[in-house]
């Protein structure tokens, strides 16, 4: 029986990334996944790549970790990357002198911040409230979570990585003391098998502590749940911070053709972490806190409302969880609990996520006697790099999927496929069946995640049935194609119910109507 | 301009309405904005401009606006086109739908009939107007404004005698408007 070097727990993108340098320093390696790729909070957040002035003046090391990262990601990452820039504004109520040292923080940290007039922003950005007394320039960009997960799980594949979803880690492997492998079933089924590993990393944020604690290892983790809402247009084009100590709604990130607004911080209990859903009050107060930051948000349609968890770590001698950190935490079991044969990496920010992964990788090497550096760095991600010659003419349905993809529209067969069946985000047949192949998809909200498929102004309601076919029919499951729809439905329900009012309601009534018998 | 009767929506429940009125004698202006959801079986362009053939005053693309009461009778309706000229009657008929057709407008606490102010029949607070569960019956599918036993509509807790409403404005177990009733108050008179 084959025997890993190494297996990560958990397709969020520090799983990602992980299994991605771990793969690139020679170790045979396996991530196991119980869903999608990026399906926990890794999907669910800003999408804000942080140039670190949100932690200045809490958290240097934390700020100093987001600069330098900042930078190697639009490096290596430049299709996932977009360099909207940000601002940080102070509102009539707030502080100047907190702006003055921001400012003065921002710089020890090694962030290039840079104060400008009220004037002056609302040059650069109209859409900020123009009743702002100060301003300051900080270089915040945008980066899509899900192509940036992508990116790393498929480098991690053409390293020699194998990649697991859809099946549950339901307990590990021991010999004696020691872990040597997990148990995985597919969900819903009883039989599991083992499979064997040196080491096993756990990558699995909040999920991480029920895991843990299968192997008997106690890990203090909190759950803190963040609410965010969508909006359907790109009301700014740079991201906008309130300049106050992190609060709740405090900034609006621009992502394609959409805005993001959030978040919230709410700690919850561990039993609710697999049904997050946001609720209609913290729709209210985001949205009350929103208008204060950009004022157009009061009459923009709102697409849908979300909610993700994060995997807050409390300080080892503190019980009661007062002292939580948001820092980068990487636990050796071994070392700390005696249980040797399994690492935890966990904290972070998805700023961080290349770190985190080479923070665990090297301890992971150093246990197993491996010499191999880091890389991560260095070389770039799959889809960077330049898609076309400057002077080629590129063909319409082929243009988006650049965008999304970047070089990696090479592997898609647009002669056998470059018919458009969401028009809204323009998304061919032939890059369905990329994502099919590729990053294994099994359902509509799967392939959202990895092409945008459903994610524009429709939000799938009319092309939902030919997505379906067309899904079905890649799938090789013709008589999916009602349950492909039903699944679907259900998910955009949960987004457009804690916004269920005007438009939503509307749109809310077509969905009832047109997609079921009777209603 | 003056009428018998003004039908406020031109879908299917509207046309019918108009239709029956028409029928009866009666000098009738249907007001007609074009957001329905029909299929092309019940096409309601087709059916309005049927009706605007055979002489109903059709006012397609246009919406009413607002209304002029006096007592407990409705006097006018403005549109969003004709806003100096108000559409006189002696009878209204409310068949403005629900959420799609803009019958009734939401914001985040209410929910409320925009052309009389009409009462509305739902519930408090937004999480129960939806089941979490996209497959289950939804509330808000069943709010609507509240009849009497003749399908008149009521403001402020006090029936208007010349303001009906038929289709899916009626809220879920209200009466809807027996037209041969209005035929038989109004017409011919």
């Amino acid at each position: 029986m084959k025997e890993y070097d190494v297996i990560v727990v958990g397709g969020g993108i520090t799983g990602a990334a992980t299994a991605r340098d771990c793969a690139m320093r020679g170790l045979s390696t396996l991530l196991v996944e119980r869903s999608d790729i990026c399906d926990g909070a890794s999907g669910r957040n800003h999408g804000l790549l942080h140039s670190g002035a949100r932690y200045a003046v809490t958290d240097r090391e934390g700020a100093e970790e987001c600069i330098r990262e900042n930078r190697i990601l639009r490096r290596i990452a430049p299709n996932c990357v977009e360099p909207t820039g940000g601002l940080f504004i102070t509102l009539p109520g707030d502080s100047l002198d907190y702006q003055e040292n921001f400012v003065r923080c921002c710089r020890e940290a090694g962030i290039d911040a840079v104060p400008i007039s009220p004037r002056e922003a609302l040059r650069l950005e109209p859409a900020v409230n123009p009743e702002l007394i100060g301003a300051v320039k900080v270089p915040d960009a945008s980066v899509d979570p899900f192509r940036l997960t992508d990116a790393n799980i498929i480098d991690a594949m053409r390293h020699g990585a194998t990649i697991l979803k859809f099946h549950t880690v339901t307990g590990f492997v021991r010999s004696g003391g020691r872990i040597c492998g997990v148990k995985v079933s597919r969900p819903g089924e009883i039989r599991s098998k083992e499979i064997r590993a040196r080491m096993v990393v756990l990558a699995a944020g909040i999920w991480t502590a029920g895991l843990a604690r299968d192997a008997g290892i106690n890990i203090g983790m909190l759950p803190s749940k963040g609410a965010l809402i969508i909006f359907g247009h790109r009301v700014a084009g740079m991201v906008i911070n309130r300049c106050r100590k992190p609060s709740n709604a405090d900034i609006l990130v621009p992502g394609d053709v959409v805005s993001v607004l959030g978040t919230t911080s709410d700690k919850v209990p561990f039993e609710d972490i697999d049904d997050i859903r946001a609720t209609p009050q913290e729709v209210d107060l985001l949205l009350r806190e929103g208008v204060s930051l950009v004022p157009s948000l009061s009459h923009t349609r709102i697409i849908r409302a979300y909610a993700g968890v994060r995997p807050l770590v409390m300080a080892d001698s503190d019980g009661d969880g007062r002292s939580v950190s948001r820092g980068i935490v990487v636990l050796d079991h071994e070392q700390r609990d005696g249980v040797p044969g399994l690492m935890t990496i966990t904290g972070g920010k998805l700023t961080t996520c290349r770190l985190m992964a080479e923070m665990v990788t090297d301890a992971v090497c150093a246990r197993l006697g491996v010499k191999a550096a880091c890389e991560t760095a260095l070389r770039p991600l799959p889809g960077s790099g330049k898609a076309h010659k400057d002077d080629e003419e590129v063909p319409y349905f082929k243009r988006a999927a650049i965008g999304r993809h970047g070089t990696e529209v090479s592997r898609m067969d647009f002669d056998l496929g470059h018919e458009i069946i969401c028009e809204c985000e323009q998304v061919t047949r032939a890059e369905i069946r990329y994502a099919v192949k590729t990053l294994g998809v099994r359902n509509i909200s799967d392939l959202r995640r990895h092409t945008r498929i459903g994610m524009g102004t429709c939000q799938g309601s009319f092309c939902i049935r030919k997505v379906a076919e067309a899904l079905a029919e890649e799938l090789g499951q013709p008589l999916r194609e009602k349950e492909l729809i039903d699944e679907y439905l259900q998910e955009r329900w949960k987004g457009i119910t804690p916004v269920f009012w005007g438009d939503s309601l509307r749109e809310a009534e077509y969905m009832q109507r047109t997609h079921k018998d009777e209603v | 301009m003056k009428f018998d009767a003004v039908v406020i929506g031109g879908g299917a429940a509207g046309c019918a309405a108009a239709g029956r009125l028409f029928d009866a004698g009666m000098k009738v202006c249907l007001i007609s904005a074009g957001l329905t959801m029909e299929d092309e079986n019940t096409d309601p362009w087709k059916e309005n401009r049927a009706l605007a053939q055979r002489g109903v005053t059709v006012l397609r693309g246009d919406r009413a606006t607002g209304a002029v009461l006096e007592g407990d009778r409705v006097l006018s309706v403005q549109t969003a086109c004709l806003d100096d000229e108000p559409l006189c009657a002696r009878v209204f008929v409310l068949a403005t739908g629900k959420f799609f057709s803009r019958g009734l407008l939401s914001d985040m606490q209410r929910i409320y009939e925009p052309v009389f102010g009409a009462d509305v029949a739902y519930l408090p607070g937004r999480e129960n107007w939806y089941d979490p569960d996209f497959s289950a019956p939804q509330p808000f599918l069943g709010f609507g404004v509240k009849t009497d036993a003749q399908g008149r509509v009521s403001i402020g807790g006090k029936c208007i005698e010349n303001l009906y409403a038929v289709g899916g404005i009626v809220a879920k177990g209200a009466a809807e408007a027996d037209m041969d009733v209005i035929v038989e108050t109004y017409a011919g008179k």
